[in-house]
């Protein structure tokens, strides 16, 4: 008899095709398969996805779809999740007042102060007050050169400029006096002229001085006391920078508006806790703890965090068809992050990095979804479709097909859309614990970060996640992570030329982002910490006995995100400190972390029928 | 289907016209007659000077122009679209040095293939980037490790380049010469480019291709801008 094991996850299903022999025997395990999920888990949509893995599992064993006898349903964990992710500040720069931005090629060096003045006014500015230019792009850079170089020989004191169009370095190297000179101010009409202003520009490598330090600003300025306490912000805002302009306008002013986020309100069985969105993820998970086990969470109405939620709830409420009133969102993961925004009045379009905040959240579904599929799944094949046993006894029952492996056991199921876990001991039940937030988690955060395309294109934040980088150094050598060089005999492709590349298992692909390989790695790295390693010991403490994790001996990693990379070393480094053992799960002793569930599937099949 | 105005006929076989009245007169001032709407190029200039021939660079912020043979004071010393030759390489360089780098001019003879001429100009620079360039307006960026058919960049279509974008090719010119990853720049795409004037790049590129002398080493230029 020809059984196949079928586990539909957030982001792919798998099979495992077995033939199953006398009652209690040994299945003998023919094929398994890989297939992205179609639609959302648990819902009819699956039923495409699902065939078109049994097809590829028969084709591998040589045999045809109607030669499987039973298709075993796992009894889906009926949760599923989605991720949102909102700002929490932002940047407003008012009457122009400062320009902060990090021109790849501002000119000179040094620090001017003077009156704002158009370049066109330079002939007859008079020679008795410190002068800054403005130019616009209309003015070549010979000209403005040549405009600039006479006022400077007519006596008057020029002391900076600001430039509109990409012109800095070329103007400075035709100045007699080094001035330094801020470019590429896209709205240059908005400068306020006849404004005392300051601008500054730092040595190569270096950060700007003076106008990030509020003294400065307060000497350049001549300010009072009462007057530098207002400028903080704008000292703030320009921290880091290599180039920026501050102008003294009357009631000019940098604010870091926070947004009115909202806050949170976890329900839980015991009690409720509420949770403003503003003081950040970590208040928000130690809310959580005090709430759990929750029950619902609400965010309230009329702001950011209330429409983030009402979103979630509307999703789930389409897929699953309930009303939205009826969903309830079982648990939340909610990650810090930084994302560049665009600063409202910015005059050189600049961004500066916010805080958000990403919330994960995961919904109860319905049990009567999955009879639903297994009926639909019936239909479309003509054969026989049952309801296997609960997926994380299944899981476990899989895991231990894993050389090596024993009871007492905990599993961590790294998957897209949750993370789970569950613990077998002997004499006891199975116990186990879903939460929301994984793979999909840190793909939208490694997106957001280094402000990828989003949409769906969120391919190569995905991307980015799954290989490790390199840096292609010439056409002949790559630099690895871990500063290791590789060379190559033949040429690699000019579009790898000078790039970023990730090495897939086809070759190397280049990065479309201008962002250094120390910081994607960086990213990376951060965003898989702040979900997988943080939801494994979320998990792991809920299900590990009396909450402690040093009780668990073994731990076996298994999942589609069990196959990254990283993610096992950082586990292990982690748990280390708990006296832990845990490795990436290696199912049947060659499938490595996936199909864990549908091979626990079968095996459950073949041992019940024993027991019939 | 692509259809060929009369007008690119017209003034396809003005070119032609040109390029035989040319050779008759060899060498005698003849007045260019413009194809396309005249441009005011009173402000720009160049006089190109042979300097010997083209030297191995070997400072590595040199990025190298490479200029096909007619590019500059040939022909009507203006691209397809009619923008000065002196006004492209005036921008191209100024590219380049917004970015620090330092930009060398050296005329290529020995052949009127962009690719070819920007190759050959990638192994003189001393960083080993250079920008070809046709009389035509066609450019690529080019690095010496590549084969002559590959490119950095390309910029295959003459039209549709104006001076924003020669100013761009020679910034991110320079900034793959200081190891930085630029984004590639961007290009304008215009579908009736092809039929309105494939007839013509082909002249001009005959004309070009009449310039090349197969046995002449690459020579450096002194570039004066009036």
């Amino acid at each position: 008899m020809k059984v196949a094991g079928v586990d539909i996850g957030n982001s792919t299903t798998e099979v495992a095709l077995a033939e199953v022999g006398a009652p209690g025997g040994v299945p003998n395990f023919l094929a398994s398969s890989r297939m992205p999920t179609t639609g959302i888990k648990g819902t009819l949509a699956n039923v495409p996805g699902v065939v078109r893995a049994l097809e590829t599992a028969v084709q591998q064993a040589g045999l045809a779809l109607g030669d499987i006898d039973l298709v075993l349903l796992n009894e889906a964990t009926p949760v599923i999740g989605d991720i949102a992710m909102e700002t929490i500040t932002e940047t407003i720069i008012t009457e122009s007042s400062m320009i902060g931005h990090n021109p790849n090629s501002p000119g000179g060096l040094g620090i001017g102060v003077g009156v704002t003045h158009d370049i066109s006014e330079l002939e007859t500015a008079p020679t008795d007050e410190a002068i800054i230019a403005v130019v616009p792009k209309t003015y070549d850079f010979t000209r403005a050169a040549q405009m600039l170089a006479a006022a400077i020989e007519r006596g008057v004191d020029v002391t900076a400029a600001i430039v509109q169009g990409d012109d800095g370095v070329l103007i400075a190297n035709r100045l007699p006096k080094k001035l330094p000179i801020v470019d590429e101010v896209k709205l240059i009409d908005q400068v306020p002229l006849g404004m005392l202003a300051a601008v500054e520009v730092a040595d190569h490598g270096q950060s700007i001085q003076q106008l990030s330090n509020p003294y400065g600003i307060a000497t350049l300025f001549k300010l009072t006391p009462q007057e530098t306490t207002m400028i903080i912000p704008i000292a703030k805002a320009l921290i880091g920078l290599r180039s920026a302009v501050v102008i003294r306008t009357p009631a000019g002013d940098v604010q870091t508006r926070h947004i009115p986020a909202g806050s949170l309100k976890l329900i839980g069985e015991r009690r409720t806790v509420d949770a403003p969105m503003d003081s950040g993820a970590d208040a928000i998970m130690d809310a959580l703890a005090q709430a759990f086990p929750l029950k619902d969470v609400e965010g309230e109405s009329g702001t950011n965090v209330g429409g983030m939620v009402a979103r979630v709830r509307q999703t789930m409420s389409n897929m699953t068809k309930k009303p939205a009133s009826e969903v309830h969102i079982r648990d939340v993961l909610a990650v810090d992050c930084l994302v560049p925004q665009r600063v409202s009045g910015g005059l050189a379009q600049e961004f500066s990095m916010e805080n958000a905040v990403g919330l994960a959240a995961m919904v109860n579904t319905d049990k009567l979804l999955m009879e639903q599929l297994a009926e639909g799944l019936h239909k479309e094949l003509g054969i026989k479709v049952q309801l296997g046993g609960v997926e994380a006894n299944m899981a476990i029952l899989g895991t231990l097909t894993t050389p090596g492996l024993d009871t007492p056991l905990a599993i961590l199921d790294l998957g897209a859309g949750s993370t789970d876990a569950a613990i077998l001991e002997k004499d006891r039940d199975v116990r186990s614990v879903h939460l929301a937030g994984a793979g999909d988690m840190v793909t939208l955060l490694i997106q957001r970060e280094l402000d990828l395309p989003g949409g769906n294109e969120t391919d190569v934040a995905e991307q980015i996640k799954r290989f490790p980088l390199v840096r292609v150094e010439s056409l002949f050598h790559v630099r690895h992570e871990d500063n290791t060089v590789r060379f190559f005999e033949e040429p690699l492709d000019p579009k790898l030329f000078g790039r970023v590349a990730l090495i897939t298992p086809d070759g190397l692909s280049p990065i479309p982002t201008h962002h250094t390989l120390d910081r994607i790695r960086e990213v990376r790295r951060e965003a898989k910490r702040r979900v997988f390693v943080r939801n494994a010991m979320r998990a792991l403490s809920a299900v590990a006995p009396a909450g402690n994790i040093r009780e668990i001996q073994f731990v076996a990693v298994v999942g589609g995100s069990g196959l990254d990379f990283e993610v096992a070393r950082m586990l292990t480094d982690q748990l280390a400190h708990y006296g832990t053992v845990i490795g990436t799960a290696n199912i049947r002793g060659s499938l490595g972390p996936v199909n864990a569930v549908a091979t626990g599937l079968v095996l459950s099949h073949a041992r019940h029928q024993g027991a019939v | 289907m692509a259809q060929i105005t009369e007008a690119a006929v017209r003034d396809a076989v003005r070119e032609v016209l040109a390029q035989m009245q040319l050779a008759e007169n060899k060498g005698a001032k003849s007045t260019p007659v413009s194809a396309f709407a005249p441009v005011d190029n009173s402000a720009a200039k160049m006089t190109l000077r042979e300097v010997g021939p083209a030297k191995q660079g070997t400072e590595p912020n040199e990025v190298v122009v490479a200029l096909a043979p007619a590019f500059g004071d040939k022909l009507k010393e203006q691209t397809i679209t009619g923008i000065p030759h002196a006004k492209v390489l005036r921008e191209i360089l100024a590219g380049i040095e917004e970015e620090g780098c330092k930009g060398r001019v050296v005329r290529v003879k020995h052949t009127s293939d962009v690719a070819f001429a920007g190759n050959v100009g990638a192994k003189l620079a001393g960083s080993g980037i250079a920008i070809g360039i046709q009389s035509r307006g066609t450019s690529v960026i080019h690095q010496r490790d590549l084969f002559p058919l590959q490119n950095l960049e390309l910029f295959p279509q003459a039209p549709v380049l104006d001076l924003e974008t020669y100013r761009s090719i020679g910034r991110n010119a320079a900034r793959y010469a200081k190891g930085e990853t630029p984004d590639p720049v961007r290009q304008k795409n215009d579908q009736m480019a092809r039929p309105k004037y494939q007839a013509i790049a082909a002249v001009l590129h005959i004309r070009e291709t009449s310039f090349v002398d197969r046995s002449a080493k690459p020579v450096d230029l002194e570039v004066k801008f009036s």
